[in-house]
Parts: structure tokens; C-alpha cells; sequence
């Protein structure tokens, strides 16, 4: 079975005309959008932009939407060389690119997408529905099933049986040249949100697939986006330049970028103070944060994802619920937050972040820190008498040392911790090692613009992800009821019930929303960079067509 | 020497041994290389299947790809596979061979930009110590060197990007596209990395070679004769003194390669270099074994390789050897 | 004579560097005699004394003093700096106290240094003298082990060592002594074929004594200067080794302190709080140097080449 949620719902909606979700109609107000800088956009220059290894920095499998493992890590060039069909904009508003438009019927099963006419691939032929289709077969098909990333989308299988078999005649369908209809097997109000960072969001030219094979297309891949492949080193270099047929009139402003790994924050940092690179993208050392305003713009995102501490319920210590509220009771996070983080980030304890919808920080019921009531928990469940791993990924120091404060802070109070921090692929090894009863605790990033997208909450607190410590049909069903909408405000209703369902059961105790900033040179302006922009998924990703260089700085 | 010299000389049989050797140890080293990665647990079908793979289907592929058969019998194939040229295919799809082809020449560039100025800064500074011994240029070498064999290359290599990238911005603080450029952007990569490493090099060729030229030139009978017949200095030193020495510090090079080529894994990884150093250090995180072993059988053959010219550098060039007298 | 000894290319293996500066032989004034023979003892004297001192510091003042936990820190004391009261080299980012990270760091370095370095002495030292002593196809099959040995690249045994079974203290001995044994090996193997074929020796073989008497009573003394000034620089090039594993993280495992790992996190942070990466940084030159400086002093002294 999958652990995106099947159960049956009721259906309400209202309206069914074509709809622009303005998201922060539910959520408090991020950041004021401002217009970028007081200059205006100017046409030209090459940029190189520097990615950190470990995360965006690594592309080992190319650019090929149906074998994307490493996903939310290079939204950044997937969106370079496809474009998007649907942009996440400032503010949270869910913006057109190369689809102009969607619609939900009544009961939120069908959704209708309108694609934007008169455009082509860097190839030449023509990106239109029939494209689309054959890209989203594709990314439901063999070839994303084997690497894992099929799109998991709720639609009649020829075999029921098995959720990763072919979808049935029609469940998709072209109905005209640039229509597309998605036909849903359950009310779904959320699919437009979860295509962002998704691979069915990113169309590549089937004429070109086919003509140079899957291996040859993920290292040199044919999109409609603003920039095409000039030359591209997996893990080390990518050089884009200009995509002269490029649908929107005006864009990009550059003329090419090179995106180049460095071996982290600090690496980073240094190319820039050396005047070799122009941009950095995810920078979270908080000592360098510290610094870096000083010489460079500095964009603190609105974040989206909380950090939470994902507690394994399925084996002990944390099967037990004592146990799990002594770590709750255990964690003193006020420090932590002042000491790693220069208290830059908002404390929450839900899911949710200021940058993206149903933002919601107080939970009522919330275990806060209180050490007396959390030694008496420890002896009650027998929690000093473990030892349990706390793991973390490795490639971003702030976590690394956050696990390490948590250990110090645990450990004044009897319990007995192991640190373990991981490599991208040796995490997701540990949280499948042994059917998932391998991890014990594990610090993570939870939620999403949308909690029902990406790295959102089923990811976390479903019972059928993998990456979740939390077998709760209950909560489930409140997560499933949370998507059945298309209302924003009835599906943050379910989102704050689940916020209050999972922190009754001590599910995990969620910290705040964390949100790496992008840092550039002052002559380099554009959305997230200039001007705030809320994360997909962790990260925000930057319109690189949106981005300009100009000397007259604001 | 003329082809019946060479044919019955000792240098031919001297050879003819030293190779025989080197094959002995060469399977050697793939015998433990594959013992060594044998032993680790090795989730290849597991990923190979995907994520969605039962245990049924796991233990399938296993019995397909021979995983499950006695350690003599894999040993075997393994052999005849490599024999064949054929290394296999990496976790992630691509073939060992290519990711081999393609991340190899970069590190041997980048050592043989190392090797090669280490050795010429190192001729430079010991010949202008052991000009005059105890001098202030001799003791500022041996300062020097006790430096570079005392500091950690990778504490050295933070030190240098700190100061010749960052703040003096002579050099790139990354080197991501060292090897596929041009000759100017391949130095201007691989300057740093290549100081990083060869700094010990230097430190271990200039206190060799210096302490081999003073010595000649204290004891040497031919030296005195060469200064009494008049000969200026600093000819006797590199005419004469040094083209004697240049032997024992090829040899000392070729012994070198082994260490050099892990030294270069941390090196290539703080600097971002594409080279095949950094893909082992990668492949290790991933658990992807297939790499792994084709990486460390490469390196290994590089040491063996680099042994086994020293060895015949030095006994065919002992001019005792070369002219047949028996050697010691 | 012009052409290097085969057992000459030993000194520059690259586990072994040449050996101490020859002094020139110049005219003989007491003075001159006077103050050669001082500087040779400062030469011995000093490296010998800051070996000691580290030593003593890493084993000794933890007994006498109680040093702040080098692996648990109080996050409110996070990231202060040196001379602070109670942290006298400061904390680092997550509020570990520095100096006792580098006093444990130390114990650490030189347990796997030792370790590692007996290990090559005892068993590369048995290869190494049998293949020399007793030559024939002993010799062959032997030197054939050491040089396979030699030539499996000991960096990456030691990762999938660590990989494999998990980093710790004793796998990083076990891995790092593939590399120990078949150096002292070669060293030792060379040195007894010097020492075989000196008079005395064969006047000993003449006279009837067994071969092991004649190794344990002539040989082994013969080659211990060798061995013990080879052991000094190997014990260096360990701990730089060692250091480089932890870097990587797959030495010593988070969160007992090492040096390699204090630099490793802290060049995350370099050019904001350049103390991290220096502090440890400094302290490994000045060890190493100090036991290569000792060791070039001892072979001075001892005439070892």
C-alpha cells in the first residue's frame, strides 16, 4: 500500500470556476512582498551561482524528470531547463508559467489544466497536451517506479492490487490541444500545490527522450524553460545559457549561468568574499550568517518547513507514550534557538511556517519544556535504561550541532544518546533498514508550503511513508480530510485538528521554522535573492528567467 | 648497449624478476580487495530493485547476480570479469568503467602536477643548501621542510585557500572544472590542490637529495678531483653531484604514488575536484560497492605500478647493474 | 660511491624521511666542538621535552585536575572565547570546552599512534628480519606479503573498515596497521641484510650459533637505533593519518573529541572563528614536529642513516 492516504471522504466544496488559490488569505502575512530593489531589470551578464554539496550541489542521476532521486535538492536547475507548469510566487500565489490555468470540478476528483499556447522545446517541437500526457505516463510509468519517484498520484489502476501499475485508459486525458484532465480516484484539493517540487510539474521534449535515450537526456535535457545545457559535470559543473525561443518575452534577463558545487556553507562563503561567485543558495551556518549582511544582500526566506524531531513509535523507547512526552518534557529548545540559531527563526509547534498556508505556531495541548516533569517521565518509562540514536543528515552543520545539543540537554537528565549523522542516501538506508524499525529518533524537517506537498506532513506522520515514525489510521484520516477540499480555509481547519492530534500523542515535538537564506552579491537582484519567496519544500527555488544583474544597486 | 649485451645482461633478468613480482602482487592486491570488500554488507540488490522491492525479489536478484555463492566461486568470477575489462556498474547505472575513464586522468593530472613541481622546487632549494651547508639558506630549508613533513595536508590546504584564494584572490576557492579546461585554467585550478599535496613531497625530496649532495660533496673522491682539476663550483654541484643523486630520489618517487594517491581522496574533496579520489569518498557514504572496488583496484594498481618502476628505474640505471657487474 | 644502496631508497619512502643534516667537517676549535655539542643537545633536548609535556598533559592532568567533559557541553556557554573564565581556550559552537577536546583528542592520537606503531614494530619486525636473516625463497615469499601489503592504499581499508563495521578506535588501529607492518617490515629487512653480512656476524654463524641466538643476541641490537627513530617519525605520520580519518568522520566516532574532528567542524566556520581550525591545527604541527625533530636528533646521535 502507499502512504499517501486512500481513505473516502466527504466531499464539499464550493465553486468550480477557474481558480487562483491566493494562499495567504489563511496564512498570517510573511514578509511584505516588496518590488526588487529600486533598480529596474536589465538585460544581460552571466552569473555563477554556487551550490552546496550534500544537497543541491549534488546531481549524480541528471536531469532526467523520471529517474530524479535527489528531487527537492535541484528543483533549481529541473526549473532552469523546464520551466514549471505552475510557478510558487511571492506571497504564496500560485502563478502560470507554462500552464495558464486549472480547475477543480465540484467533489475536488478532477482537476482541468489549461497549458499556455505558442510554445516550443529549445528542440523546436511543439510543447502541447499531448507532450504533457506523455510525460506524466512516463512519470507514473516503469522507469520513475524503479527509481522510486513515481508520481503519486490517486487514479484508477489497471491493477488495483498494485498501486505502482499503470494507470487506467482515460484517467488522464487530453481533451484538446492544450487541455489536460487528471481524473482523481479521491477528492483532492491540493494537487495543484503538490505539483510544485514534484516531477510531473517539469515536461521534457519526447522527441528528444526518445531520440537520445534516458542516460544521454539526463546529462544534456531538452525543456521549454528559460536556459538550455551548454556543457553539465554531474556533482561539479552545470553551464545553461539563454534559451533564445524562450516563451516569455523580455526573460531571462541573463545570459547564462554556471552553477558550480563547493563543498559547503563555509567554501561557499569564501568563493564569494573572493569575488568567485555571485550567488549562494541555502546558506544556515548561523556564524557566517552573522557576517554575511555585512558584505552581501542577504535574503532570510519566509520558511515553510519546521524542524521536528520524528520519534519512532513503532519500536522502543518510543513506543512508549511516557517516553515520548519525556522527551518533550526534556527539551529546553530556548537556548538551542539563541545560541545556534541567533533566534532569527520563529518558534512553532506545528507543521506548519510563516511562508506557507494554514501557519499556525501555538498548538493547544503542547508538552513544553519542564525538566521535573520530564525526569519523572524518564524513570516511569525506563528511558534511562537505553540507549537510543539520534541521527540527523550531515551536510548542514546547524543540524549536526542541534543534535548535538539536544544530546547534552538529554543527557543532564539520565538518558542515554548516540549520535549518528548521515549522507543523503545512507538516511534514507536508515530509515528503511529493517522495515523501518531500525531508527529510533531522528531531527528532520517537516511540512511544505502546502503540509499535503512534497516533504509535507504524510511524509513525516503518515502510516504509509516510509520516512515516518507514526502508524496512526486516526491521524491519518484527519490528514486525508485536510486534502479533500479546495477550500484553503476548511483544509487548515484539519491541518490545526492534526497539530492537536499529534501533539496529545507526543508524535514529535516540532522547533521552528527554518529557513536557509540565499546571499548575493549587491548587483545581483531577482525573487528570493532581493525579495522574499516562500520554500516549495525546506528551499526556496529561485526563477533564475526572474533574475537580473545590475550595477545600480538599491 | 647492443641487443647481445642486453639479451644475456643482468638487467634483463633483473627485469624479468621484478615483473614476475610485481604480477604476484598485483593478484595479491585484488585478492584482498575483493576479501576486504566481501566482508562489508552489501545491499546491492536491494538498491538495484528500488524501494519497492519485497524481500522475495531481493533475495532473487541476489541468487541472479551470484551474491549468495560461496566466496571462492565470486572470487572467481569477479576475476574473469576483471581479466575481461569489465568492472561492472555502479549503484547508480553508470558503468565503473566510464566513471573510472572519466574521474581518473583529472587525479593524475592533478599528482602529476604535484609530483612534478615538488621535485623541481625541491632540486632548486636543496642544491642552494647544499652549497654551503649551515648557511642561512640551508637552515631556512630545513626549517621548511620539518614544516611540510609536520603539518597535515589538510590542515595545510584550509591554511592556503584562507590566504592565497580568499584573501589575496590569486587562485579560485573551488576547483570544480580542474581537467576540462585549458592549460592556464587547469594551473590556475590546480595550483592549490597540487601545493597542498606536494608540500610534503618537497619536504621529503629536498632533505633526500640535500643530505645525498652534501654527502657527495664531502666524500666523494671524484669531487675533490674535479675541484682540484679547477672546475667551478656550482658545475661540480649540478654537473656532477646532482645527476648522481637524481637516482635515489626517482626511486623514492615511484614508493611515493601509494600514499600520494589516498592523501589526494581528502585533498580532492576539500577542493571540489572532480577526480576519482572524491568519487571513492563518495561511493563509501553510498555503500556503493561495485565502485568502490574498481576505485580501490585502480589505486592499488597505481602503487604497484609506481613500486615496480622505481625498482627497475634504480636497478637498471645502477650503473653496476647496467655494465653487468653482479649487484649486491 | 655513486649509485644509491637499495636499502638507502628506505629513507624516502615517504614513512621515513632522510635523515638530519650531516654537519661539514670543519677545522676543530674547542669553541666550535663546544657549541656543536650544545646544539646537538638542544636538538635532542627541546623536541624531547615538549614530546613529554603533551604526553603529560593529555595523560597526566586529567588525573590531577578535573577538566570540563570534552564531549558534553552546556549550550548556554556555546561558542565563547579563549581566556573565558572556566574555558581557558573557550568552547566551540555547541558549548564542548576546547582545551579538554585537545587534551582527549590527544589521548586518543597517541593511543592509535602507539598502538598502531607497536603493532608494526612486533609483527613487521618478525617478517622483516626473517626475510632479511634468512633470504632464499623465505625472503621472496615474505617480501612478496610486505609489498602487497604496501601497495593496498591503507586510506581506504581504514574507510571501509569504518564503513563496514563501524568507525572506532580499535578498527582505526587494525586498519591503519596494514600500513605500519609492512613499512617496519622493509625497514627492518633492509637493516638486517646491512647487519648480516658484517664480520662479526658471520664469525658468529661460523662458530655454530643457532640462527634465532644469533638474530636475538646480534641482529635485533644492531637494528634498534633504526627501529626506534623510525618509530618516532611513524608515530608522527599516524596521527596525521589518524587525524585525516576523523576529519572524514570515519575515525573516532561523534562525540569523543579528536583533533581531525575538531578541524573538520571547525573549518565549517573558518572565516567567522578562525580559532577552531587553528587551535588544533597548531597543536598537531608542534607534536609532530617535536617527535620528527626527537627522532632526527636520535639518529644523530646514534649515527642511524
Amino acid at each position: 500500500m502507499r502512504f499517501r492516504l486512500l481513505s473516502k471522504r466527504t466531499a464539499c466544496v464550493a465553486g468550480a470556476a477557474v481558480l487562483i488559490v491566493t494562499a495567504a488569505a489563511c496564512s498570517s502575512s510573511s514578509s511584505p512582498g516588496q518590488a526588487a530593489g529600486s533598480s529596474s531589470p536589465v538585460a544581460g551578464g552571466t552569473i555563477t551561482v554556487l551550490e552546496g554539496q550534500g544537497f543541491s550541489g549534488d546531481w549524480p542521476y541528471g536531469f532526467d524528470p523520471a529517474t530524479d532521486v535527489t528531487g527537492a535538492a535541484n528543483q533549481d536547475f529541473f526549473d532552469a531547463v523546464y520551466g514549471q507548469l505552475f510557478d510558487l510566487g511571492a506571497n504564496g500565489v500560485i502563478e502560470p508559467d507554462l500552464a495558464t490555468g486549472y480547475s477543480f470540478s465540484p467533489n475536488a476528483e478532477t482537476v482541468t489544466v489549461t497549458l499556455r499556447k505558442g510554445v516550443t522545446f529549445s528542440d523546436g517541437t511543439p510543447f502541447n497536451a499531448q507532450a504533457v500526457y506523455w510525460n506524466w505516463m512516463r512519470d507514473l510509468g516503469p522507469l520513475a517506479v524503479k527509481a522510486g519517484i513515481e508520481s503519486m498520484w490517486d487514479l484508477k489502476r489497471v491493477n488495483p492490487k498494485v498501486p505502482t501499475s499503470a494507470p487506467v485508459a482515460g484517467a488522464i486525458q487530453v481533451t484538446g490541444p492544450y487541455t489536460i484532465v487528471v481524473h482523481q480516484d479521491v477528492p483532492n484539493g491540493a494537487f495543484i500545490d503538490q505539483l510544485f517540487d514534484a516531477i510531473a510539474n517539469w515536461i521534457a521534449s519526447p522527441t528528444a527522450v526518445q531520440k537520445e535515450g534516458a542516460t544521454k537526456f539526463a546529462q544534456y535535457p531538452v525543456g521549454a524553460g528559460p536556459f538550455t545545457v551548454v556543457s553539465d559535470t554531474y556533482n561539479s559543473e552545470l553551464v545553461v545559457k539563454k534559451n533564445p525561443h524562450y516563451w516569455q518575452a523580455g526573460h531571462p534577463y541573463l545570459n547564462g549561468i554556471t552553477f558550480k558545487a563547493v563543498s559547503g556553507d563555509e567554501a561557499a562563503y569564501e568563493s564569494l568574499l573572493a569575488g568567485q561567485g555571485q550567488v549562494y543558495e541555502d546558506l544556515s551556518t548561523t556564524q557566517i550568517l552573522s557576517e554575511a549582511g555585512q558584505h552581501f544582500t542577504e535574503e532570510n526566506n519566509p520558511g515553510t518547513s519546521p524542524y521536528d524531531l520524528q520519534l519512532n513509535t513503532a519500536v522502543a523507547p518510543f513506543n512508549s507514550i511516557k517516553a515520548r512526552q519525556a522527551i518533550y518534557a526534556a527539551t529546553n529548545f530556548s537556548p538551542i534557538l539563541s545560541k545556534i540559531f541567533g533566534n532569527r527563526y520563529p518558534v512553532t509547534q506545528s507543521f506548519t511556517g510563516p511562508g506557507g498556508i494554514c501557519y499556525d505556531p501555538n498548538v493547544s495541548g503542547y508538552q513544553g519544556y519542564d525538566a521535573t516533569l520530564a525526569k519523572t517521565l524518564i524513570a516511569a518509562s525506563g528511558l534511562n535504561k537505553v540507549t537510543f540514536t539520534l541521527g540527523t543528515i550531515n551536510s548542514s552543520p546547524v543540524a549536526i550541532e542541534t543534535t548535538e545539543a539536544l544530546r547534552t540537554e538529554w543527557e543532564a537528565l539520565g538518558m542515554h544518546v548516540k549520535i549518528a549523522n548521515y549522507p543523503l542516501a545512507g538516511l534514507i538506508a536508515a530509515f528503511e533498514a529493517n522495515g523501518g524499525k531500525s531508527w529510533t529518533a531522528m531531527i528532520q524537517t517537516a511540512g511544505a508550503f502546502d503540509p499535503a506537498s512534497g516533504v509535507g506532513v504524510g511524509f513525516r506522520f503518515g502510516s504509509m511513508s516510509p520516512f515516518s515514525g507514526v502508524h496512526d489510521p486516526a491521524l491519518d484520516k484527519l490528514l486525508s480530510q485536510a486534502t479533500s477540499f479546495t477550500s484553503t480555509a476548511q483544509r487548515c481547519t484539519y491541518y490545526d485538528q492534526a497539530a492537536e492530534y499529534i501533539a496529545s500523542h507526543y508524535y514529535g515535538p516540532f522547533y521552528f521554522t527554518f529557513a536557509p537564506a540565499n546571499i548575493a552579491v549587491k548587483s545581483v537582484h531577482g525573487p528570493g535573492l532581493t525579495a522574499p519567496l516562500p520554500s516549495v519544500a525546506v528551499v526556496p527555488v529561485i526563477p533564475w528567467q526572474d533574475v537580473y544583474e545590475s550595477s545600480s544597486s538599491s | 648497449m647492443t641487443g647481445a649485451r642486453l639479451a644475456g645482461s643482468p638487467a634483463l633478468r633483473l627485469v624479468g624478476r621484478r615483473l614476475l613480482a610485481a604480477i604476484v602482487v598485483l593478484w595479491g592486491v585484488t585478492f584482498l580487495t575483493f576479501a576486504v570488500m566481501s566482508a562489508l554488507p552489501n545491499d546491492t540488490a536491494q538498491v538495484l530493485l528500488g524501494l519497492h522491492a519485497t524481500p522475495a525479489q531481493v533475495a532473487e536478484l541476489n541468487k541472479a547476480l551470484g551474491l549468495n555463492r560461496p566466496f571462492p566461486v565470486r572470487y572467481w568470477h569477479w576475476l574473469v570479469g576483471l581479466l575481461h575489462g569489465n568492472l561492472g556498474t555502479d549503484l547508480e547505472g553508470a558503468s565503473v568503467n566510464s566513471q573510472l575513464a572519466q574521474h581518473l586522468p583529472v587525479t593524475l593530472e592533478l599528482l602529476a602536477y604535484a609530483l612534478i613541481g615538488s621535485l623541481l622546487l625541491a632540486v632548486i632549494v636543496a642544491v642552494l643548501a647544499a652549497r654551503k651547508p649551515n648557511s642561512l639558506a640551508d637552515r631556512f630549508s630545513l626549517g621548511v621542510s620539518m614544516l611540510g613533513l609536520s603539518a597535515a595536508p589538510y590542515a595545510f590546504a584550509i591554511f592556503l585557500i584562507v590566504i592565497f584564494a580568499v584573501k589575496l584572490n590569486w587562485f579560485p576557492v573551488q576547483s570544480n572544472s580542474l581537467g576540462s579546461g585549458t592549460l592556464l585554467s587547469f594551473f590556475q585550478q590546480g595550483t592549490l590542490p597540487a601545493a597542498s599535496l606536494g608540500f610534503p613531497l618537497f619536504a621529503i625530496y629536498t632533505r633526500l637529495l640535500r643530505a645525498d649532495l652534501v654527502e657527495q660533496l664531502q666524500r666523494e673522491d671524484y669531487i675533490v678531483t674535479a675541484k682540484a682539476k679547477g672546475l667551478a663550483p656550482w658545475r661540480v654541484l649540478i654537473g656532477h653531484a646532482l645527476r648522481n643523486s637524481v637516482f635515489s630520489l626517482i626511486t623514492v618517487v615511484g614508493l611515493n604514488l601509494g600514499t600520494l594517491i589516498g592523501a589526494a581522496a581528502i585533498i580532492e574533496a576539500l577542493f571540489s575536484v572532480p577526480g576519482i579520489g572524491a568519487e571513492l569518498l563518495t561511493a563509501i557514504g553510498n555503500k556503493d560497492v561495485p565502485l568502490i572496488e574498481g576505485v580501490v583496484l585502480v589505486f592499488a594498481l597505481v602503487t604497484v605500478l609506481g613500486n615496480l618502476a622505481a625498482d627497475l628505474a634504480y636497478a637498471v640505471l645502477d650503473p653496476r647493474i647496467r655494465y653487468g657487474r653482479s649487484t649486491s | 660511491m655513486a649509485a644509491p644502496r637499495p636499502e638507502a631508497a628506505l629513507p624516502g619512502t615517504g614513512y621515513l624521511p632522510p635523515g638530519p643534516p650531516l654537519l661539514p667537517p670543519v677545522g676543530v676549535s674547542s669553541r666550535r666542538l663546544a657549541s656543536q655539542r650544545l646544539g646537538r643537545a638542544l636538538r635532542l633536548w627541546i623536541p624531547a621535552g615538549i614530546v613529554l609535556l603533551i604526553l603529560a598533559t593529555c595523560f597526566l592532568l586529567p588525573q590531577v585536575t578535573s577538566l570540563p567533559s570534552p564531549t558534553n557541553g552546556n549550550i548556554l556557554d556555546a561558542g565563547d572565547p579563549p581566556f573565558s573564565p572556566g574555558h581557558w581556550l573557550g568552547t566551540d559552537p555547541v558549548g564542548v570546552d576546547v582545551f579538554s577536546q585537545l587534551v582527549y583528542g590527544g589521548q586518543v592520537a597517541f593511543e592509535i599512534g602507539f598502538g598502531v606503531t607497536g603493532i608494526g614494530i612486533a609483527v613487521g619486525s618478525l617478517l622483516g628480519v626473517t626475510a632479511g636473516y634468512f633470504g632464499g625463497w623465505v625472503d621472496a615469499i615474505l617480501s612478496r606479503v610486505l609489498d602487497i601489503l604496501i601497495a593496498f592504499p591503507a586510506l581506504v581499508l581504514a574507510l571501509a573498515i569504518a564503513e563496514g563495521l563501524g568507525p572506532s578506535e580499535v578498527h582505526v588501529i587494525w586498519a591503519l596497521s596494514a600500513f605500519s607492518i609492512p613499512a617496519f617490515g622493509r625497514l627492518t629487512r633492509g637493516a638486517t641484510l646491512v647487519v648480516r653480512d658484517l664480520p662479526f656476524m658471520v664469525a658468529a654463524r661460523l662458530a655454530g650459533t643457532r640462527g634465532w641466538r644469533v638474530i636475538a643476541r646480534h641482529v635485533l641490537p644492531n637494528i634498534m637505533p633504526g627501529i626506534v627513530t623510525f618509530s618516532l617519525l611513524g608515530i608522527g605520520v599516524v596521527i596525521i593519518l589518524e587525524g585525516a580519518l576523523d576529519y572524514l568522520g570515519e575515525g573516532i566516532p561523534p562525540p569523543t573529541a579528536s583533533w581531525g574532528a575538531m578541524i573538520a567542524s571547525g573549518q565549517t566556520v573558518l572565516t567567522a572563528q578562525p580559532e577552531y581550525v587553528l587551535i588544533p591545527s597548531i597543536v598537531l604541527v608542534i607534536v609532530v614536529a617535536a617527535l620528527n625533530m626527537l627522532g632526527d636528533a636520535l639518529r644523530e646521535r646514534w649515527g642511524v642513516r
